[in-house]
């Protein structure tokens, strides 16, 4: 049995292992907060690593200070009304829960259903992001509802789904990894963005085997030095070629697997003739990246001593995300890694909950379990869950860079309401998402901070976080796990489930509105019974017990640690080989300042930072943005290290600092896209999408940098 | 302009789908048949492909790799033509077309079968050059000649004698496949890329080989005489002799078991025999054009086609890949000349394919088919294929870094070197190191590169490449692209793991300096500089590297004596 103190970070999806001991309750003797400054005020708890195979005991930055997020100084404790001059008010939760159902109820008669939407988060609980889909579906009646997991998972889950028949982002228990000899890191900077997962990389590392493939030398490409790997630097958006020219190597050097090919497999004559047009002259041409490596690389995976590939945002992040994903599984397919003991595919989920939140009914296209809205048995199944007739449940909504582009468009979406989502940070085109805020008759945005995103708002209301709150998540291994409350929320914040329920019963809903974090876990157990995503076998109470949960966990079984050993979950059991070719064009001619922006993460802050930029230590260590930028480009283009530069495009700009470094390459610049405001990387990127997963374009955007103050001059060459 | 043909835009004179006739089944007009098969599945387009070849499609880039037994021929493979057929695709393979009226809209085949078409495409390709020696009279076949059957597409009057190929399809690789696997003595007539690529290939499985060629390096068309120097040496140090400077004249016979004529040795101007088992020619090729001049289409070294891949003469008929000149409509200067020609690779055919099937695709569904990009013009990059062996260059790499600056025709009047209205100077890098086989040139203007080589510079080489495809500019200082390849190459600011500034602990930010700091303040055990700095409190991989930082660290006289 678990200690009731025994809860996870709050972050991302390695979901470290924590105790959280409340201060009150350790009567003044609680463990002294590592590193803590001196004269640091009295937080509401105190965390300490927990040993867990995920983290065993270490924590990184973010997590060592995480109960800083417990007392931030613009902590939202009362429900907030827009005033007419723009200011916020308390109002009482009945004042506002009566204006929401008013204000919804009035669009639906008037507009239709559709005209409200919900946009989710893949950071709430399980509970929560089930409850929401529910929420959706049969109190609102609206088919509009989508989440941040599509800037995210959504490239992933299309690829895994698509080959494998089912989308668990890990799908072996983490510590696996351990014992490879070669780790094949495509597009992740796990070294920043949850580097306790390092240690699972030690193995590879002392073996030689780290190979890290990203076009900057970001800390994780940095992790091979020594000795310890190889660093493929491609040029941004040239990651499928590199797979392929690999899967190419392999195939023609006779190491691919073919005994597992015909057993397990279908479709590979199509990817073999589709990888027959990238020989390495080809991909070195295109890439950047030289034959030898290639050639090095592409041995070093079949030598069979016990071969990972590993995808993340870095690949998954394009309009061609789904393609690369699947281009990566079709050579882990081809080297008959997956499902092997000792050897596998996963892609790195990103967010908290990013994995649980995208089985359980966020996604514009499902219903809990990971079921397709659309399969006439599955909306059967989980109406008799609900309640409810299948035929109100409504049909497929539209994916999150459609759906943010119909607010406020006639016919589109009049009201909205955001969980756990800082869309005027990380969304695309940020701009025009504010523009769509703006525009709304309701923007209802539930959170624990004034958000960028709340701060639009008309209605802010105060929710539980974390250490408040009672619930399950799922991890990056698909294990299910619980999150526990060590601390009452403050002043009337309350979760998202009460305020679900309030609204419910003022919209006049069917079904059960539990608030009972517990309930709604059977209850999803129950509508997720018979799907890819089942977790009918799971409750509370057995978690509680500490058993390790990886799902799928049927009623009467013990749970699935590794998948795919016998068969894929495709009806025949194997896997499907998807050809996949490159159909996006580079970008020609970059002269004067014109780079290629490229976007992701830092080791201190996480997503839109509306979280770590509230913590003093982790915004003291990266208070602003920085572009990196290579010397030989500075140079050319008059920037020192620190100066104030712009990094512009036709639809927005963004002031940074110049941050001058040899990891990156010549021809791309890096934004963090943790900032807001004119610091906001998102100002540039744009609304793109994939056309499997709706993934929108956050890696390969052309923009011109500037020096803030250079003059308009022209400079003889 | 012939009257009777349908106006550009209207695909289809006839209710039902779009005709398409593709003539050529090679690597590009496979291409463009997967391309097209979309339009084919939704019954906007019929396609019917007539490929004079009984082969399936195949990957004429890798023939030299499959003639030296180093690709299986799966890997030639570039099309499920099976599947083709399934989606509705009619292919009918070892069918040539003889003759095409364009009035009527309708080609005629060998077996003497119209098919009609309201868009024809040319993808017919090129054939190996074969050239005039003594010995192998009317073994050319005329640039203008039609074939009457498929089997005689691309043969002379006279078919070339025993022991003598021209590397350039299936049937070639297999005689060449066999003398390399026979350790046979081969002479290579030509020391172009393809030229280089077979010898190079061959004698590493082991043949012997010789390279004969007139000019003065190898390579000549795409290298300077730096690299072309470093080429024929690292040639020679694989085992490949090349021969400069030698003129072939005639080709030297013995006599077979049959009475047959069986090659012995390539006579040279110079008086030199060069004796061999087999001779392969590798002299170039020539676009087939035949049918299209037959049926008056503009012709110069290829079809002409304007940028939309659509013939100078008729909107209904399209050129791509090796057969296709691409030029602006009426571009042809006073003396008539267009000038330019088919790049003879396979990249651009490829994107030529692409882009032209999403235009018919958009077109037959009424769609607009000028929201399709063109098949851009990228200047051809040409890399050799060789193992151990790092050529890659593109554009004119022959100026000299020394060369007087141009007079600038466009500008006359001002002093020469000048930047002038965005007229830039040539600029041109060079970096020689003869003795580890390394060389590379840039030659730019507005730091943008007109042309580049690079041997024995893998990284170096790609990335020029990439400068030089995407047309993006160089940096000012050209040397960090040759410091690509040297063994710091990416990590000049962390090869000291003791910097001050170089980071020990990913997971908590946690440099050297703080850890240094904290021992010497008396943090005399990782789990102390894990309490005061957090260092090694993550994934615990660092903490070897801690205690190797506390045991180099002096710890610092306590400025307090403990009470």
């Amino acid at each position: 049995m678990t200690d009731s103190r025994d809860s996870h970070c709050p972050y991302c999806a390695l979901q470290c292992a924590m105790t959280l001991t409340p201060t009150d309750a350790a009567g003044g003797t609680a463990p002294i907060d590592i590193a803590a400054p001196a004269g640091a005020r009295r937080l509401p708890l105190t965390v300490a690593g927990r040993d867990f195979p995920t983290n065993r005991g270490g924590l990184c930055k973010k997590g060592w200070t995480s109960a800083e997020l417990l007392d931030v100084d613009d902590r939202v404790t009362r429900p907030l009304v827009r005033q007419a001059d723009g200011s916020f008010a308390p109002a009482s939760w009945d004042e506002v829960l009566d204006r929401i159902a008013d204000t919804v109820r009035d669009s639906r008669s008037r507009f239709g259903a559709d005209s409200v939407g919900v946009f989710g988060g893949g950071g709430l609980t399980n509970e929560k992001a089930y409850q929401l889909g529910k929420f959706a579906r049969i109190a609102l009646g609206t088919s509009r509802i989508d989440y941040n997991g599509r800037f995210c998972m959504s490239s992933a889950a299309a690829a895994g789904n698509r080959a494998f028949g089912l989308d668990r982002g890990l799908p072996f228990p983490v510590e696996d990894l351990d014992g490879a000899s070669t780790i094949l890191m495509l597009g992740s900077n796990v070294a920043a963005t949850m580097p306790p997962f390092i240690g699972h990389l030690q193995g590879a590392r002392g073996d030689g085997g780290l190979i890290v493939v990203d076009p900057r030398r970001s800390e994780t490409a940095k992790l091979t030095d020594e000795g310890q790997g190889v660093h493929l630097a491609p040029a941004p958006g040239t990651d499928l070629i590199v797979l392929l020219g690999l899967t190419h190597i392999v195939i023609t050097e006779g190491l691919a697997d073919l005994d597992y090919l015909a057993t397990r497999t279908t479709g590979f004559d199509a990817v073999r003739r589709s990888a027959n047009a990238w020989w390495p002259e080809r991909v070195q041409q295109v890439t950047g990246v030289p034959i030898a490596q290639l050639r090095e690389v592409a041995r070093r995976l079949a030598d069979g001593r016990g071969t990972y590939i590993l995808t993340g945002r870095g690949v998954e992040q394009h309009v061609d995300g789904t393609d690369t994903a699947t281009a990566a599984i079709n050579l882990a397919l081809v080297l008959g890694l997956v499902g092997k003991p000792g050897s596998g595919y996963g892609t790195l989920t990103g967010q908290g909950n990013g994995q649980g939140g995208r089985e359980h009914g966020q996604k514009s296209d499902q219903l809990p379990g990971y079921r397709m809205i659309t399969d006439p048995a599955a909306r059967a199944h989980v109406a008799g869950v609900w309640g409810v007739d299948p035929s109100i449940i409504p049909g497929p909504g539209v994916p999150a860079v459609a759906l943010l582009d119909e607010l406020g468009r006639p016919g589109g979406i009049r009201c909205l309401f955001v969980h756990g989502s800082n869309v005027v940070v990380s969304a695309p085109d940020v701009d025009a998402v504010r523009a769509g805020l703006r525009s709304l008759e309701l923007l209802v945005v539930s959170d624990f901070v004034l958000s960028e995103t709340a701060r639009l708002a008309d209605i802010v209301l105060p929710v539980t976080q974390w250490a408040e709150e009672e619930g399950t998540m799922t991890s990056l291994e698909g294990r299910v796990i619980r999150r526990r409350r060590a601390i009452d929320p403050p002043g009337e914040a309350r979760s998202e489930l009460w305020i679900m329920r309030e609204l419910a019963e003022r919209l006049g809903a069917p079904g059960t509105w539990s608030i009972e974090p517990a309930d709604v876990f059977d209850e999803l157990a129950r509508a997720s019974a018979g799907g890819k995503a089942d977790y009918s076998g799971l409750s509370h109470a057995l978690l509680d017990t500490g058993i390790a949960a990886h799902w799928p966990f049927p009623a009467g079984s013990e749970g699935t640690p590794r998948m795919f050993g016998e068969r894929f979950a495709h009806p025949d059991g194997l896997a499907r080989m998807v050809a996949v070719s490159p159909r996006v064009r580079e970008p020609l001619g970059q002269h004067g300042g014109e780079l290629t922006l490229v976007t992701g993460r830092l080791l201190e802050h996480y997503q839109s930072g509306a979280q770590t930029r509230r913590v003093p230590e982790l915004l003291g260590a990266r208070p602003h943005v920085t572009a990196q930028l290579h010397p030989a480009t500075a140079s050319r283009l008059g920037i020192a290290e620190g100066d104030p530069i712009e990094v512009a495009n036709t639809r927005g700009l963004v002031r940074a600092r110049a941050e001058v470094t040899t990891g990156i390459r010549l021809d791309t610049v890096f934004l963090p896209f943790h900032f807001a405001g004119e610091q906001c990387a998102n100002l540039l990127t744009e609304r793109a999408v994939d056309p499997v997963s709706s993934m929108p374009e956050f890696k390969r955007t052309l923009v011109t940098v500037t020096r803030a103050d250079a003059t308009q001059e022209v400079v003889p060459a | 302009m012939n009257a009777h043909v349908s106006p550009a835009g209207a695909a289809s004179s006839h209710a039902g789908p779009t005709r398409v006739v593709l003539i050529g089944y090679g690597p590009v007009g496979a291409r463009f048949v997967e391309e097209l098969l979309p339009s084919v599945a939704s019954g906007a387009v019929a396609l019917t492909v007539l490929g004079a070849e009984a082969h399936d499609a195949y990957n004429r880039v890798l023939v030299g790799e499959y003639a030296v037994g180093r690709a299986a021929r799966e890997r030639l493979d570039v099309i499920d033509t099976a599947a083709a057929r399934a989606a509705g695709v009619d292919v009918r393979l070892g069918e040539a077309v003889v003759g095409i009226d364009r009035s009527r809209q309708v080609v005629r085949t060998h077996h003497d079968t119209r098919v009609p078409y309201d868009r024809l495409v040319f993808a017919t390709g090129a054939r190996a050059n074969v050239p005039t020696l003594a010995g192998l009279e009317r073994t050319t076949r005329h640039r203008l000649a039609r074939a009457a059957t498929a089997a005689e597409l691309d043969r002379g009057e006279r078919a070339l004698p025993t022991g003598v190929v021209a590397l350039r399809d299936l049937d070639d690789a297999e005689t060449v496949r066999a003398a390399v696997a026979g350790r046979k003595r081969i002479v290579v007539l030509g020391a172009g890329v393809l030229g280089m690529e077979a010898a190079l290939a061959a004698s590493e499985q082991g043949a012997e080989v010789v390279v004969v060629h007139h000019g003065d390096v190898p390579m000549e068309r795409n290298l300077d005489h730096g690299a072309g120097r470093l080429l024929a040496r690292a040639a020679r140090a694989g085992g490949t002799e090349t021969l400069p400077h030698s003129r072939a004249e005639e080709v030297l016979f013995r006599h077979g078991e049959r009475g047959e004529r069986v090659f012995e040795a390539l006579q040279c101007a110079d008086g030199k025999q060069v004796p061999g088992d087999l001779l392969v020619l590798s002299c170039g090729v020539a676009p087939r054009i035949e049918l299209a001049a037959s049926c008056d289409l503009a012709i110069e070294r290829g079809v002409l086609v304007d940028e939309e891949l659509r013939s100078w003469t008729d909107p209904a008929v399209f050129a791509i890949g090796d057969c296709a000149q691409v030029a602006a409509r009426g571009s042809a200067g006073p003396d008539g000349r267009v000038g330019g020609g088919p790049a003879g690779l396979i990249g651009p055919g490829w994107r030529q394919a692409d882009a032209l099937a999403a235009r018919l695709g958009a077109e037959a569904i009424g769609g607009d088919p000028a929201g399709v990009p063109f098949a851009e013009e990228r200047p051809a990059v040409v890399m050799l294929k060789a193992e151990g062996v790092d050529v890659v260059s593109g554009g004119d790499v022959s100026a000299d870094p020394f060369d007087e600056p141009e007079a600038s025709g466009a500008e006359p009047g001002h002093a020469a070197g000048c930047a002038v209205h965005g007229v830039s100077a040539r600029e041109v890098t060079v970096w020689a190191d003869p003795a580890h086989g390394a060389y590379a040139k840039m030659v730019t203007r507005g730091g943008v590169l007109e042309g580049f080589v690079a041997v024995g510079m893998p990284r170096t080489g790609a990335e020029l490449t990439l400068l030089f495809e995407r047309g993006n500019e160089l940096p000012a200082d050209r040397s960090v692209l040759l410091r690509l390849d040297s063994d710091d190459a990416g990590v000049v600011s962390t090869t000291d793991p003791f910097a001050p500034d170089a980071t020990v602990c990913w997971c908590n930010g946690v440099s050297v300096e703080r850890i240094t700091d904290a021992a010497a303040a008396g943090d005399r055990t990782v789990e102390c500089v894990g309490r005061s700095t957090r260092a090694g409190t993550g994934c615990g991989s660092c903490k070897g590297r801690i205690t190797e930082l506390i045991a180099r660290t002096p710890e610092a006289a306590p400025a307090v004596p403990v009470a």
